[in-house]
Protein backbone atom coordinates (compact mmCIF):
# COMPACT_ATOMS: atom_id res chain seq x y z
CA UNK A 1 0.00 0.00 0.00
CA UNK A 2 0.99 3.72 -0.92
CA UNK A 3 1.27 6.17 1.82
CA UNK A 4 -0.40 9.44 0.51
CA UNK A 5 0.94 12.42 2.35
CA UNK A 6 -1.60 14.15 4.01
CA UNK A 7 0.39 17.31 4.25
CA UNK A 8 -0.31 17.53 0.38
CA UNK A 9 -2.58 20.68 -0.78
CA UNK A 10 -3.57 18.90 -3.46
CA UNK A 11 -4.46 15.28 -1.83
CA UNK A 12 -6.43 17.63 0.59
CA UNK A 13 -8.64 19.28 -2.09
CA UNK A 14 -8.52 16.23 -3.94
CA UNK A 15 -10.37 14.82 -0.39
CA UNK A 16 -12.64 17.63 0.18
CA UNK A 17 -14.16 17.68 -3.38
CA UNK A 18 -14.70 14.13 -2.93
CA UNK A 19 -16.17 14.69 0.73
CA UNK A 20 -18.33 17.67 -0.69
CA UNK A 21 -19.93 15.53 -3.94
CA UNK A 22 -20.37 12.64 -1.88
CA UNK A 23 -22.41 15.08 0.52
CA UNK A 24 -20.52 13.64 3.54
CA UNK A 25 -20.15 15.41 6.89
CA UNK A 26 -16.31 15.35 7.32
CA UNK A 27 -13.32 12.71 7.10
CA UNK A 28 -10.34 11.81 9.99
CA UNK A 29 -7.53 9.76 8.75
CA UNK A 30 -4.86 8.92 10.88
CA UNK A 31 -0.88 8.08 9.64
CA UNK A 32 2.59 7.49 10.28
CA UNK A 33 2.60 11.71 9.93
CA UNK A 34 -0.02 12.71 11.77
CA UNK A 35 -3.87 13.48 11.45
CA UNK A 36 -6.01 14.67 8.71
CA UNK A 37 -9.29 15.64 9.77
CA UNK A 38 -12.01 17.20 7.42
CA UNK A 39 -15.19 18.92 8.51
CA UNK A 40 -17.17 20.48 6.02
CA UNK A 41 -18.47 24.01 7.02
CA UNK A 42 -22.65 24.21 7.85
CA UNK A 43 -22.91 26.14 4.60
CA UNK A 44 -21.00 24.27 2.30
CA UNK A 45 -23.37 21.12 4.50
CA UNK A 46 -26.99 22.77 3.80
CA UNK A 47 -25.98 23.85 -0.03
CA UNK A 48 -25.06 20.42 -1.10
CA UNK A 49 -27.63 18.27 1.12
CA UNK A 50 -29.88 16.27 -0.52
CA UNK A 51 -33.85 17.03 0.30
CA UNK A 52 -34.38 15.59 3.74
CA UNK A 53 -35.73 11.98 2.85
CA UNK A 54 -38.71 11.50 4.96
CA UNK A 55 -38.18 9.07 7.53
CA UNK A 56 -39.33 5.43 6.04
CA UNK A 57 -40.53 2.96 8.37
CA UNK A 58 -39.18 -0.39 8.69
CA UNK A 59 -41.84 -3.39 9.19
CA UNK A 60 -40.75 -6.16 11.24
CA UNK A 61 -41.77 -9.72 11.65
CA UNK A 62 -43.46 -9.72 15.12
CA UNK A 63 -42.53 -13.54 15.15
CA UNK A 64 -41.24 -16.21 13.35
CA UNK A 65 -43.40 -17.71 10.30
CA UNK A 66 -44.23 -18.22 6.76
CA UNK A 67 -44.19 -14.69 5.11
CA UNK A 68 -47.74 -14.55 3.12
CA UNK A 69 -47.96 -10.55 0.80
CA UNK A 70 -51.38 -11.93 -0.18
CA UNK A 71 -53.73 -14.12 2.27
CA UNK A 72 -53.58 -18.34 1.56
CA UNK A 73 -56.02 -18.28 -1.29
CA UNK A 74 -56.74 -15.48 -2.12
CA UNK A 75 -57.01 -14.75 -5.81
CA UNK A 76 -56.14 -10.83 -5.51
CA UNK A 77 -52.38 -9.62 -7.16
CA UNK A 78 -50.41 -7.14 -4.69
CA UNK A 79 -49.79 -3.79 -6.87
CA UNK A 80 -46.60 -3.10 -7.57
CA UNK A 81 -44.50 -1.15 -5.71
CA UNK A 82 -44.35 1.92 -4.66
CA UNK A 83 -48.08 2.07 -4.00
CA UNK A 84 -50.29 3.95 -1.28
CA UNK A 85 -51.47 2.22 1.48
CA UNK A 86 -53.98 3.08 4.71
CA UNK A 87 -53.00 3.12 8.35
CA UNK A 88 -53.49 -0.49 9.90
CA UNK A 89 -54.59 -1.97 5.96
CA UNK A 90 -52.88 -5.43 6.57
CA UNK A 91 -49.97 -5.57 4.09
CA UNK A 92 -49.22 -8.87 4.45
CA UNK A 93 -49.96 -12.05 6.69
CA UNK A 94 -47.46 -14.52 8.98
CA UNK A 95 -48.35 -17.71 8.69
CA UNK A 96 -48.38 -20.41 11.36
CA UNK A 97 -50.01 -23.46 10.77
CA UNK A 98 -53.63 -22.60 10.03
CA UNK A 99 -53.34 -19.15 11.93
CA UNK A 100 -52.63 -15.78 9.99
CA UNK A 101 -51.05 -12.73 11.77
CA UNK A 102 -51.87 -9.90 10.25
CA UNK A 103 -49.18 -7.17 9.06
CA UNK A 104 -50.83 -3.53 9.47
CA UNK A 105 -49.23 -0.62 8.11
CA UNK A 106 -48.57 1.57 11.71
CA UNK A 107 -49.11 5.01 9.16
CA UNK A 108 -50.77 5.77 6.01
CA UNK A 109 -47.90 6.25 3.04
CA UNK A 110 -46.24 4.86 0.50
CA UNK A 111 -45.16 1.01 0.84
CA UNK A 112 -41.85 1.10 -0.77
CA UNK A 113 -39.87 -1.89 -0.43
CA UNK A 114 -40.81 -5.50 0.46
CA UNK A 115 -37.80 -7.45 1.28
CA UNK A 116 -38.47 -10.98 1.43
CA UNK A 117 -40.06 -13.38 -1.31
CA UNK A 118 -43.51 -15.08 -0.51
CA UNK A 119 -43.93 -18.34 1.28
CA UNK A 120 -39.92 -17.37 2.71
CA UNK A 121 -39.80 -18.61 6.52
CA UNK A 122 -38.29 -15.22 8.40
CA UNK A 123 -37.36 -14.84 12.22
CA UNK A 124 -38.17 -12.44 14.90
CA UNK A 125 -37.51 -8.98 13.92
CA UNK A 126 -36.65 -9.51 9.87
CA UNK A 127 -37.64 -6.53 8.19
CA UNK A 128 -40.48 -7.19 6.05
CA UNK A 129 -41.50 -4.29 4.41
CA UNK A 130 -40.60 -0.52 4.37
CA UNK A 131 -43.62 2.64 4.54
CA UNK A 132 -42.50 6.38 3.26
CA UNK A 133 -45.28 7.63 5.74
CA UNK A 134 -47.34 10.87 4.10
CA UNK A 135 -49.06 13.32 5.91
CA UNK B 1 -73.85 -5.21 24.94
CA UNK B 2 -74.48 -4.83 21.66
CA UNK B 3 -77.19 -2.98 20.15
CA UNK B 4 -79.04 -4.24 16.62
CA UNK B 5 -78.97 -1.11 14.47
CA UNK B 6 -80.43 -2.80 10.96
CA UNK B 7 -82.01 -6.36 9.97
CA UNK B 8 -83.16 -8.31 7.95
CA UNK B 9 -85.77 -10.70 8.82
CA UNK B 10 -84.59 -14.52 9.66
CA UNK B 11 -81.22 -13.31 11.53
CA UNK B 12 -81.23 -15.15 14.57
CA UNK B 13 -79.22 -16.49 17.68
CA UNK B 14 -77.56 -19.49 17.01
CA UNK B 15 -74.75 -21.97 18.59
CA UNK B 16 -74.10 -25.42 17.31
CA UNK B 17 -77.87 -26.73 18.41
CA UNK B 18 -79.51 -29.06 20.40
CA UNK B 19 -79.46 -32.56 20.09
CA UNK B 20 -80.89 -34.97 21.77
CA UNK B 21 -84.47 -33.57 22.12
CA UNK B 22 -85.96 -34.73 18.94
CA UNK B 23 -88.15 -37.52 20.53
CA UNK B 24 -89.72 -34.86 22.41
CA UNK B 25 -90.61 -33.37 19.37
CA UNK B 26 -87.53 -30.63 19.53
CA UNK B 27 -85.76 -29.98 15.92
CA UNK B 28 -81.72 -29.32 16.44
CA UNK B 29 -81.73 -25.87 15.21
CA UNK B 30 -78.05 -24.56 15.30
CA UNK B 31 -75.92 -22.84 12.96
CA UNK B 32 -76.29 -23.85 8.61
CA UNK B 33 -72.63 -23.21 8.71
CA UNK B 34 -71.34 -25.18 12.13
CA UNK B 35 -67.60 -24.85 11.07
CA UNK B 36 -67.53 -21.10 10.59
CA UNK B 37 -68.96 -20.84 14.41
CA UNK B 38 -66.20 -23.30 15.10
CA UNK B 39 -63.44 -21.79 14.17
CA UNK B 40 -64.81 -18.19 14.66
CA UNK B 41 -65.31 -19.27 18.25
CA UNK B 42 -62.45 -20.87 18.67
CA UNK B 43 -59.79 -18.30 17.12
CA UNK B 44 -61.09 -15.97 19.79
CA UNK B 45 -60.36 -18.76 22.65
CA UNK B 46 -64.16 -19.16 23.21
CA UNK B 47 -65.99 -22.68 23.66
CA UNK B 48 -66.23 -23.65 20.02
CA UNK B 49 -69.81 -23.69 20.70
CA UNK B 50 -70.62 -20.63 21.99
CA UNK B 51 -73.22 -18.35 20.69
CA UNK B 52 -73.21 -15.97 17.58
CA UNK B 53 -75.34 -14.23 15.53
CA UNK B 54 -76.76 -15.75 12.10
CA UNK B 55 -77.11 -12.94 9.25
CA UNK B 56 -78.86 -14.20 6.30
CA UNK B 57 -80.48 -11.03 5.28
CA UNK B 58 -78.46 -8.24 4.67
CA UNK B 59 -77.20 -5.27 5.21
CA UNK B 60 -77.38 -5.95 8.92
CA UNK B 61 -75.77 -3.49 11.34
CA UNK B 62 -74.80 -3.65 15.16
CA UNK B 63 -73.39 -1.03 17.47
CA UNK B 64 -70.76 -2.08 20.33
CA UNK B 65 -71.68 -0.06 23.28
CA UNK B 66 -68.46 -1.35 24.95
CA UNK B 67 -65.02 -2.74 23.66
CA UNK B 68 -64.96 -6.05 22.33
CA UNK B 69 -63.12 -8.27 20.41
CA UNK B 70 -65.19 -9.55 17.40
CA UNK B 71 -65.07 -11.42 14.09
CA UNK B 72 -66.91 -12.12 10.64
CA UNK B 73 -66.64 -15.53 9.84
CA UNK B 74 -68.50 -17.86 7.25
CA UNK B 75 -68.66 -14.86 4.52
CA UNK B 76 -66.76 -14.36 1.47
CA UNK B 77 -67.26 -10.75 1.92
CA UNK B 78 -65.59 -7.89 3.89
CA UNK B 79 -67.29 -6.41 7.19
CA UNK B 80 -67.02 -2.64 7.54
CA UNK B 81 -66.25 -1.35 11.12
CA UNK B 82 -67.37 2.77 11.03
CA UNK B 83 -67.06 2.17 7.41
CA UNK B 84 -63.83 1.16 6.94
CA UNK B 85 -63.27 -2.56 5.50
CA UNK B 86 -62.19 -5.50 7.45
CA UNK B 87 -61.00 -8.56 6.83
CA UNK B 88 -63.37 -11.38 7.32
CA UNK B 89 -62.34 -14.90 9.25
CA UNK B 90 -60.25 -12.44 11.58
CA UNK B 91 -60.26 -11.48 15.45
CA UNK B 92 -60.56 -7.32 15.40
CA UNK B 93 -60.93 -5.32 18.17
CA UNK B 94 -64.10 -2.79 18.03
CA UNK B 95 -64.37 0.15 20.31
CA UNK B 96 -67.41 1.42 22.23
CA UNK B 97 -69.65 3.00 19.76
CA UNK B 98 -67.80 1.52 16.74
CA UNK B 99 -70.84 0.23 14.10
CA UNK B 100 -70.30 -3.32 12.03
CA UNK B 101 -71.67 -3.64 8.80
CA UNK B 102 -72.48 -6.94 7.00
CA UNK B 103 -72.45 -6.52 3.44
CA UNK B 104 -74.14 -9.09 1.38
CA UNK B 105 -71.39 -11.82 0.69
CA UNK B 106 -70.63 -11.80 -2.90
CA UNK B 107 -70.69 -15.46 -3.41
CA UNK B 108 -71.90 -17.10 -0.11
CA UNK B 109 -75.21 -17.28 1.76
CA UNK B 110 -74.67 -16.65 5.34
CA UNK B 111 -72.19 -14.67 7.92
CA UNK B 112 -71.23 -15.20 11.29
CA UNK B 113 -70.51 -12.55 14.26
CA UNK B 114 -68.57 -14.53 16.86
CA UNK B 115 -67.67 -12.13 19.62
CA UNK B 116 -65.24 -13.04 22.28
CA UNK B 117 -66.79 -13.97 25.52
CA UNK B 118 -70.04 -15.36 23.45
CA UNK B 119 -73.45 -14.31 23.45
CA UNK B 120 -74.49 -14.00 27.32
CA UNK B 121 -78.32 -15.84 26.35
CA UNK B 122 -79.74 -18.54 29.24
CA UNK B 123 -79.37 -22.03 27.57
CA UNK B 124 -82.55 -23.70 26.94
CA UNK B 125 -82.48 -28.05 26.95
CA UNK B 126 -78.43 -26.89 26.82
CA UNK B 127 -78.34 -25.01 23.79
CA UNK B 128 -78.58 -20.78 22.89
CA UNK B 129 -79.98 -21.50 19.68
CA UNK B 130 -83.07 -20.00 18.29
CA UNK B 131 -85.82 -22.34 17.52
CA UNK B 132 -88.08 -20.49 15.46
CA UNK B 133 -90.73 -23.23 14.98
CA UNK B 134 -91.00 -23.76 18.79
CA UNK B 135 -90.34 -19.91 19.71
CA UNK B 136 -87.84 -20.19 22.27
CA UNK B 137 -84.15 -20.48 22.78
CA UNK B 138 -81.77 -17.91 21.33
CA UNK B 139 -83.05 -13.91 21.80
CA UNK B 140 -86.61 -13.73 23.02
CA UNK B 141 -87.57 -17.45 20.87
CA UNK B 142 -87.48 -15.10 17.60
CA UNK B 143 -85.29 -13.37 14.83
CA UNK B 144 -83.28 -10.18 15.92
CA UNK B 145 -85.21 -6.94 15.54
CA UNK B 146 -84.06 -3.48 15.23
CA UNK B 147 -83.28 -1.94 18.64
CA UNK B 148 -82.66 -5.59 20.20
CA UNK B 149 -79.70 -5.48 22.78
CA UNK B 150 -78.01 -8.63 23.68
CA UNK B 151 -75.47 -9.30 26.40
CA UNK B 152 -71.83 -10.18 25.86
CA UNK B 153 -70.24 -12.95 28.04
CA UNK B 154 -67.21 -12.20 29.82
CA UNK B 155 -64.09 -12.16 28.06
CA UNK B 156 -62.15 -11.00 30.69
CA UNK B 157 -60.30 -14.60 31.14
CA UNK B 158 -59.12 -15.03 27.63
CA UNK B 159 -55.74 -14.05 25.96
CA UNK B 160 -55.28 -10.86 24.32
CA UNK B 161 -55.72 -10.70 20.45
CA UNK B 162 -53.09 -8.57 19.12
CA UNK B 163 -53.82 -5.40 18.07
CA UNK B 164 -53.80 -5.55 14.66
CA UNK B 165 -55.70 -8.60 14.98
CA UNK B 166 -55.66 -12.43 13.73
CA UNK B 167 -56.44 -14.17 11.19
CA UNK B 168 -57.52 -17.52 10.18
CA UNK B 169 -56.77 -19.68 6.61
CA UNK B 170 -60.60 -20.35 5.75
CA UNK B 171 -61.48 -23.81 5.89
CA UNK B 172 -62.07 -24.09 1.98
CA UNK B 173 -58.17 -23.51 1.33
CA UNK B 174 -56.71 -24.98 3.86
CA UNK B 175 -58.84 -27.98 3.77
CA UNK B 176 -58.93 -27.86 -0.37
CA UNK B 177 -57.84 -31.37 -0.56
CA UNK B 178 -60.83 -32.52 1.95
CA UNK B 179 -63.71 -30.33 0.41
CA UNK B 180 -63.32 -30.85 -3.50
CA UNK B 181 -64.66 -28.13 -5.67
CA UNK B 182 -66.28 -28.81 -9.47
CA UNK B 183 -64.92 -26.95 -12.52
CA UNK B 184 -68.11 -25.50 -13.47
CA UNK B 185 -68.82 -23.65 -10.15
CA UNK B 186 -71.76 -26.96 -9.01
CA UNK B 187 -71.15 -27.46 -5.01
CA UNK B 188 -70.05 -30.86 -4.54
CA UNK B 189 -71.97 -32.29 -1.52
CA UNK B 190 -71.75 -35.81 -0.37
CA UNK B 191 -73.98 -38.30 0.61
CA UNK B 192 -74.53 -42.12 1.38
CA UNK B 193 -77.43 -44.10 0.31
CA UNK B 194 -80.34 -44.10 2.53
CA UNK B 195 -83.39 -46.62 3.93
CA UNK B 196 -85.51 -46.26 0.46
CA UNK B 197 -82.57 -45.73 -2.39
CA UNK B 198 -83.52 -49.20 -3.93
CA UNK B 199 -87.13 -47.95 -4.56
CA UNK B 200 -85.09 -45.69 -7.56
CA UNK B 201 -83.83 -47.50 -10.89
CA UNK B 202 -80.11 -47.60 -11.34
CA UNK B 203 -78.85 -47.47 -7.96
CA UNK B 204 -80.31 -43.88 -7.94
CA UNK B 205 -79.09 -43.00 -11.21
CA UNK B 206 -81.26 -40.36 -11.86
CA UNK B 207 -80.56 -38.70 -8.64
CA UNK B 208 -76.96 -38.80 -8.42
CA UNK B 209 -75.84 -37.87 -11.80
CA UNK B 210 -77.74 -34.38 -12.87
CA UNK B 211 -76.99 -31.10 -11.53
CA UNK B 212 -79.97 -29.85 -8.78
CA UNK B 213 -80.77 -26.06 -8.43
CA UNK B 214 -81.94 -24.70 -4.91
CA UNK B 215 -85.13 -23.46 -5.36
CA UNK B 216 -86.41 -20.26 -4.00
CA UNK B 217 -88.59 -22.80 -1.54
CA UNK B 218 -85.48 -22.95 0.59
CA UNK B 219 -84.79 -21.90 3.96
CA UNK B 220 -83.29 -23.00 7.43
CA UNK B 221 -85.73 -26.04 7.39
CA UNK B 222 -84.87 -27.65 4.38
CA UNK B 223 -83.59 -26.86 0.82
CA UNK B 224 -86.44 -28.09 -1.68
CA UNK B 225 -84.12 -28.63 -5.37
CA UNK B 226 -85.54 -28.48 -8.72
CA UNK B 227 -84.74 -31.06 -11.77
CA UNK B 228 -86.01 -33.71 -13.52
CA UNK B 229 -88.06 -35.33 -11.23
CA UNK B 230 -86.94 -38.81 -10.09
CA UNK B 231 -89.76 -41.03 -9.01
CA UNK B 232 -89.35 -44.66 -7.25
CA UNK B 233 -90.25 -47.76 -9.04
CA UNK B 234 -93.06 -48.59 -6.63
CA UNK B 235 -95.67 -46.91 -4.69
CA UNK B 236 -94.77 -46.95 -1.05
CA UNK B 237 -96.69 -45.98 2.09
CA UNK B 238 -94.37 -45.12 4.88
CA UNK B 239 -94.80 -44.78 8.45
CA UNK B 240 -93.69 -41.78 10.09
CA UNK B 241 -90.08 -41.92 11.06
CA UNK B 242 -87.31 -39.88 12.53
CA UNK B 243 -85.89 -37.33 10.48
CA UNK B 244 -82.26 -35.32 11.32
CA UNK B 245 -80.48 -32.50 9.26
CA UNK B 246 -79.22 -33.82 5.62
CA UNK B 247 -81.98 -36.51 5.15
CA UNK B 248 -82.93 -36.20 1.81
CA UNK B 249 -86.38 -36.89 0.89
CA UNK B 250 -88.49 -37.22 -2.55
CA UNK B 251 -91.94 -36.82 -2.14
CA UNK B 252 -93.96 -37.63 -4.50
CA UNK B 253 -93.28 -34.91 -6.49
CA UNK B 254 -90.14 -36.13 -7.09
CA UNK B 255 -88.17 -33.30 -6.43
CA UNK B 256 -85.72 -34.07 -2.97
CA UNK B 257 -85.84 -32.16 -0.20
CA UNK B 258 -82.79 -31.73 2.01
CA UNK B 259 -83.85 -31.42 5.77
CA UNK B 260 -81.54 -28.56 6.89
CA UNK B 261 -81.05 -27.18 11.01
CA UNK B 262 -84.50 -26.66 11.82
CA UNK B 263 -85.39 -29.78 10.28
CA UNK B 264 -89.01 -31.11 11.50
CA UNK B 265 -88.02 -34.31 13.54
CA UNK B 266 -90.25 -36.95 11.67
CA UNK B 267 -91.10 -37.43 8.23
CA UNK B 268 -92.91 -39.94 5.85
CA UNK B 269 -91.01 -39.36 2.73
CA UNK B 270 -89.10 -41.91 0.84
CA UNK B 271 -85.63 -41.28 1.92
CA UNK B 272 -82.88 -41.38 -1.28
CA UNK B 273 -79.73 -40.07 0.61
CA UNK B 274 -78.28 -38.80 3.70
CA UNK B 275 -76.06 -36.03 3.38
CA UNK B 276 -72.67 -36.80 5.73
CA UNK B 277 -72.36 -34.17 8.20
CA UNK B 278 -68.87 -32.73 7.36
CA UNK B 279 -70.77 -31.25 4.19
CA UNK B 280 -73.33 -30.29 5.55
CA UNK B 281 -71.77 -26.21 5.64
CA UNK B 282 -71.07 -26.17 2.01
CA UNK B 283 -75.28 -26.66 1.52
CA UNK B 284 -75.98 -23.84 4.49
CA UNK B 285 -73.64 -21.41 2.81
CA UNK B 286 -75.29 -22.67 -0.87
CA UNK B 287 -77.56 -19.75 -1.73
CA UNK B 288 -81.09 -20.19 -3.48
CA UNK B 289 -80.77 -20.67 -7.28
CA UNK B 290 -77.29 -22.18 -6.85
CA UNK B 291 -76.35 -25.30 -8.55
CA UNK B 292 -75.48 -28.71 -6.67
CA UNK B 293 -74.57 -32.41 -7.30
CA UNK B 294 -74.63 -35.34 -4.98
CA UNK B 295 -71.36 -37.31 -4.96
CA UNK B 296 -71.90 -40.86 -3.37
CA UNK B 297 -69.54 -41.26 -0.37
CA UNK B 298 -68.91 -44.36 1.91
CA UNK B 299 -68.75 -44.16 5.54
CA UNK B 300 -65.07 -44.58 5.90
CA UNK B 301 -64.61 -41.00 3.88
CA UNK B 302 -67.19 -39.54 5.12
CA UNK B 303 -65.04 -40.32 9.03
CA UNK B 304 -61.94 -39.11 7.51
CA UNK B 305 -63.40 -35.58 6.34
CA UNK B 306 -64.55 -35.62 10.27
CA UNK B 307 -60.95 -36.23 11.52
CA UNK B 308 -59.62 -33.54 9.38
CA UNK B 309 -61.87 -31.19 10.19
CA UNK B 310 -61.65 -32.18 13.86
CA UNK B 311 -58.02 -31.85 13.27
CA UNK B 312 -57.82 -28.42 11.61
CA UNK B 313 -59.91 -27.05 14.24
CA UNK B 314 -57.61 -28.17 17.18
CA UNK B 315 -54.44 -26.98 15.23
CA UNK B 316 -56.89 -23.32 14.95
CA UNK B 317 -56.89 -23.48 19.11
CA UNK B 318 -53.41 -24.19 19.76
CA UNK B 319 -51.85 -22.21 17.29
CA UNK B 320 -54.04 -18.77 18.12
CA UNK B 321 -53.01 -19.37 21.65
CA UNK B 322 -49.69 -20.21 21.58
CA UNK B 323 -49.47 -16.96 19.06
CA UNK B 324 -51.18 -14.38 21.62
CA UNK B 325 -49.02 -16.06 24.11
CA UNK B 326 -45.84 -15.03 22.43
CA UNK B 327 -46.99 -11.72 21.67
CA UNK B 328 -47.81 -11.17 24.53
CA UNK B 329 -44.25 -12.04 25.82
CA UNK B 330 -42.33 -10.24 23.10
CA UNK B 331 -44.79 -6.58 23.64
Amino acid sequence: MTSIDLTDPQTIAFLTDALTTAGVDGVEISGPSGTLRIIMSAEEKVSHAAPAPSPALSIKAPMAGIFCPPRPGSSEVPADLPRTVAAGQALGFLRLGPVLLPLAAPKAGLLTRQFVEAGALVGFGDTLFQIEPQS
Amino acid sequence: MIEIIETGPFNTVQDLGRPGYRDIGVSASGAMDPLAVRIGNSLLGNDEGAAVLEIQTFPFCLRFDRRAVFIVSGSDGAPLLDGIEKLSWCAHHAEAGQVLELRQPPKLARAYVCIAGGLDIAPVMGSRSTSLRGGFGGHAGRPLQKGDRIAIGDDASLLAVPPSGLAVVEPLVALADVFPQSTDGAVLVRALPAGEHGLFAEDGAAFWNQTWRISARSDRTGYRLSGDPIMPTDVVEMRSHGVVPGVIQVPPGGEPIVQMSDANTAGGYPKIAGVIECDLWRLGQARIGSRLRFVRSTHAQARAVEQAVARYIEDVKVTSGMVKRALKAFA
